[in-house]
């Protein structure tokens, strides 16, 4: 069989625009030499029951007998200054700071590695300092966590250490002290590198590769040399940026390397406040992980320039060996105020890097249940298993249990490629091979493309397409996507679950989102308690619903349920029979749309959203279809109830359905959701020839008239009346 | 912070209800009965060392019966001489696995 992972590799950036340059690096785990070729995707699917996988081979992008070697990755977050405080001759030296240490057993991890002096946590979970081969070990183990104020000394007649809880527990209420006598090694001198949450274990030019990575929380880190402070690092300052501010005479600044999770709570922190913007002093702390990973860092192996004129869309380096075939994703972006069409496709890549490399049919335990049937384990999945040095994703959870917030493009991204792994970007080529089977003009931009460009890129085009699972989106995106709404622009939401996690970019984090997953929505992980604020930009993290800004009011409809055992179908609903609006359905022999698909049998499933005024649903939205029979299969989201109860599932609640809808917006603009990630997968059922696909050309040819729809508030739609859900419930089978 | 809980799921199974194994025979996707789903996420919540997953051994042809070890990079046991040339093949037959496993009775009914 050929290997999939004997090649591994990603493009920095993951998006160029035409003659830009994208850098693919490239990692062996065999062969010695390989070919490249540069490959438009048409339909990724490579299912042989599948609509059929199509690629387009380039004339540029290629190499070949490319020599390729083995690339490590330096996995683990740390902060680091390649030289140290200087320390001057001095003759003692104490080194004071919290911790809050949050796996406390199984291997060695090292706080703080300055020359010959180690602060570590031993695989006991026991605090240790140790000077050459002299080691002063602490008596008990720490509790998981829990803060502790350590003090360490060096001093003529020995080292000490001196921990005691920040706040007294049940096992530990006082200091608990360990001494041991000092040896004949020197303190760490001028020039000794300096490290935090890592081991210094080899320099590879000036790049530090570390061992011994430590998880968990650092905070007010200082030393002092003969009675002088020396340096004291204050993790509540710059907590967007990838320093630590050294507070210090001499302004040691670190380096914070594989993006530590900052605004993270500190030992004082009281629950008065809820973001690190309102009282930083209560978020002095910085979150290190030892699977933190956000640039691999890897040697360039080819340089690809598509020409100036490429068309945008969905690429592939396919690197091929002896028994090796391995793609690498890259986008090719339309130039903002360039349009070659009147179509844009916005492919969601904030979408696939937050689910890049996600582990959890290994890790977490409730995803057989989630999706209904054993997990099936692709080549890329077992190697990610046993290679987390290629970083999580944002459903993951860290190796200490807290959640992932951080999710980059600067690595290899195993299931952002054509695949065995049929979420997200397999889905949308769907949408591209449909456009380009219904010989449809259209370029392609990147959600990265939205947050930097915003309106300057959509207004341009008088159709704006979201794909199957727009799942995250920054405040930058979503003003820019509702301007252009609300500004006479046409959309087409052809996906489920859409527009849900608020996210932020940052310039001085290229290339890597962040999201946090708060106590509320549909979630592999909660965040910690006053940790819920992006510290990209400060602003609230989790729903966008919890905002004021529920998918509704975007989409008209919004998430409401996941549905993975099996797809169903929509049935038009009696507002949908307004003349205004027969266009949509124009050419369609039956009021069922949708029964029929290439996930789970139907065009509504995997994760579908409803209609609700109270939610934000514009005035003069109209559902047009619903869902029925939705079945047992239907689980409700848990933003979508109050007290609990047993009637969460399709059978029992009205809520647990999808509504496709339509509504006009100012200046003669328009939206129509499908409201279902099924959708896509169905466009191409039949080579095309179906509703699915019917309702969806016919949307389009509508949105691209530019003649207006009627205002919203003169009147021309009615107000929907609501789903008409009670009889549509049964559980009993389909007409599929 | 809230994490799953590995023994999560109480439902004990009546090792005597063959109806319920043949409604789920005949319906591998459902719609299921109340008592069928209640039977299929108990086995579908079993702790994640030794659960049962199948490997790809040939992408869409060929499935490697096996068990996840439940530990962070650790890779999961294939069940040796055990493979399947569909999915639905292997759905069934890790239910009656299952059902044994969690029944302590080997569930008698004939294959599709």
């Amino acid at each position: 069989m050929t290997s999939t992972t004997g090649l591994i590799g990603y493009c920095q950036p993951l998006k160029i625009h035409g003659d830009e340059t994208t850098a693919l690096k490239v990692s062996s785990n065999g062969p010695g030499t390989c070919s490249v070729s540069a490959l438009r995707i048409v339909c990724g699917d490579i299912d042989p029951d599948g609509p059929g996988a199509e690629f387009e081979k380039m004339d540029w992008g290629g190499a070949s007998g490319l020599h390729v070697r083995h690339q490590p990755v330096n996995a683990g977050s740390f902060a680091f200054a390649a030289a140290g405080p200087d320390t001057a001759g001095a003759g003692t030296l104490r080194i004071s700071m919290n911790v809050w240490p949050t796996m406390t057993r199984g291997k060695r991890q090292c706080i703080l590695h300055w020359g010959a002096l180690r602060f570590e946590l031993a695989s006991d979970g026991r605090l240790q300092v140790r000077l050459g081969e002299m080691a002063a070990t602490l008596e008990r183990p720490l509790v998981k966590r829990r803060w502790f104020q350590a003090e360490l000394d060096v001093a003529a007649d020995g080292l000490s250490l001196v921990v005691a809880p920040v706040a007294p527990c049940a096992v530990w209420t006082d200091p608990s002290r360990t001494h041991a006598p000092r040896g004949a090694t020197a303190l760490p001198k001028a020039g000794d590198p300096i490290f935090f949450a890592a081991m210094l274990d080899r320099w590879q030019g000036d790049v530090p590769f570390v061992a011994d990575a430590y998880n968990g929380k650092i905070e007010v880190p200082s030393i002092r040399v003969d009675g002088r402070l020396l340096a004291q690092w204050d993790f509540s300052r710059e907590q967007s940026g990838t320093r630590a501010f050294d507070a210090g005479p001499d302004g040691c600044h670190l380096t914070l390397v594989n993006t530590p999770m900052r605004g993270a709570a500190g030992s004082n922190w009281n629950g008065s406040v809820e973001s690190w913007m309102r009282d930083p002093s209560q978020y002095a702390a910085i979150h290190f992980h030892d699977d933190d990973m956000t640039d691999c860092g890897w040697k360039t192996t080819l340089q690809i320039t598509p020409p100036v004129d490429a068309q945008s869309g969905f690429y592939i380096a396919r690197m091929t060996a002896e028994d090796v075939q391995s793609d690498v994703p890259f986008f090719v972006s339309a130039r903002p105020g360039k349009p070659k069409a009147d179509v844009l496709l916005l492919a969601p890549t904030a979408t696939y890097l937050s689910y890049a490399n996600t582990h959890i049919k290994f890790d977490s335990h409730n995803t057989e249940n989630l999706y209904e049937a054993p997990m099936v384990l692709s080549e890329d999945e077992l190697y990610l298993n046993e290679h987390r040095e290629l970083g999580l994703s944002q459903y993951d959870t860290h190796a200490d249990e807290s959640g992932v917030v951080y999710a980059s493009e600067r690595r290899p991204m195993l299931n952002t490629r054509p695949g065995l792994y049929t979420f997200n970007y397999l889905n949308d080529t769907h949408i591209v091979k449909w456009l380009e089977d219904q010989g449809i003009s259209y370029d392609v931009a990147t959600d990265e493309d939205l947050h930097r460009y915003g309106r300057a890129l959509l207004d341009p085009y008088r159709v704006v397409m979201t794909a199957s699972h727009p799942e995250y989106f920054s405040t930058e995106m979503w003003d820019a996507l509702y301007g252009y709404q609300q500004d006479g622009g046409r959309h087409m939401y052809l996906g489920g679950n859409g527009f849900y996690w608020r996210i932020a970019w940052s310039d001085d984090h290229p290339g890597v989102i962040e999201n946090r997953r708060g106590i509320s929505g549909v979630r592999t992980w909660e965040g910690e308690p006053g940790e819920h604020h992006l510290s990209f930009t400060g602003e609230p993290g989790g729903l966008w619903r919890t905002h004021g800004r529920a998918p509704q009011v975007l989409a008209g409809t919004g998430f409401s349920s996941t549905l993975f055992v099996r797809s169903t179908y929509f049935r038009r609903s009696e507002d949908s029979r307004d003349p205004d609006l027969s266009f949509i359905f124009e050419g369609l022999n039956s009021d069922i749309i949708g029964d029929f698909g290439f996930r789970g049998g139907g065009a509504v499933g995997l994760e579908i959203d409803r209609w609700d005024a109270d939610l934000g649903s514009p005035a003069g939205s109209v559902i047009l279809a619903t869902s029925e029979h939705v079945g047992l299969g239907g689980l409700l989201s848990g933003e979508e109830y109050i007290t609990t109860t047993r009637a969460l599932d399709g059978v029992q609640n009205g809520r647990v359905r999808c509504d496709m809808v339509f509504f006009a917006t100012p200046k003669g603009g328009a939206v129509w959701s499908a409201g279902t990630i099924a959708w896509a997968t169905s466009l191409l059922w039949n080579k095309g020839e179906n509703s699915v696909s019917r309702v969806t050309r016919n949307v389009l040819t509508r949105f691209l008239d530019p003649t207006p729809f009627p205002e919203p508030v003169a009147g021309g739609y009615a107000r929907s009346s609501g789903p008409q859900t009670c009889s549509r419930h049964e559980s009993t089978a389909t007409s599929d | 912070m809230l994490l799953y809980d590995p023994d999560n799921a109480t439902y004990e199974i009546d090792g005597t209800r063959t109806d319920l194994a043949l409604e789920y025979r005949d319906q591998l996707r459902g719609p299921y009965s109340i008592e069928l789903q209640r039977v299929l996420d108990k086995m579908r919540s079993t702790p994640m060392k030794g659960r049962f997953a199948l490997v790809v051994v040939e992408p869409f042809r060929k499935f490697a019966l096996a068990r996840l070890s439940g530990e962070r990079g650790v890779p999961p046991e294939v069940v040796d001489g055990v493979t399947y040339a569909s999915i639905a093949e292997a759905e069934w037959d890790i239910f009656k696995r299952r059902w044994q496993e969690l029944t302590g009775r080997e569930l008698d009914v004939p294959d599709p």
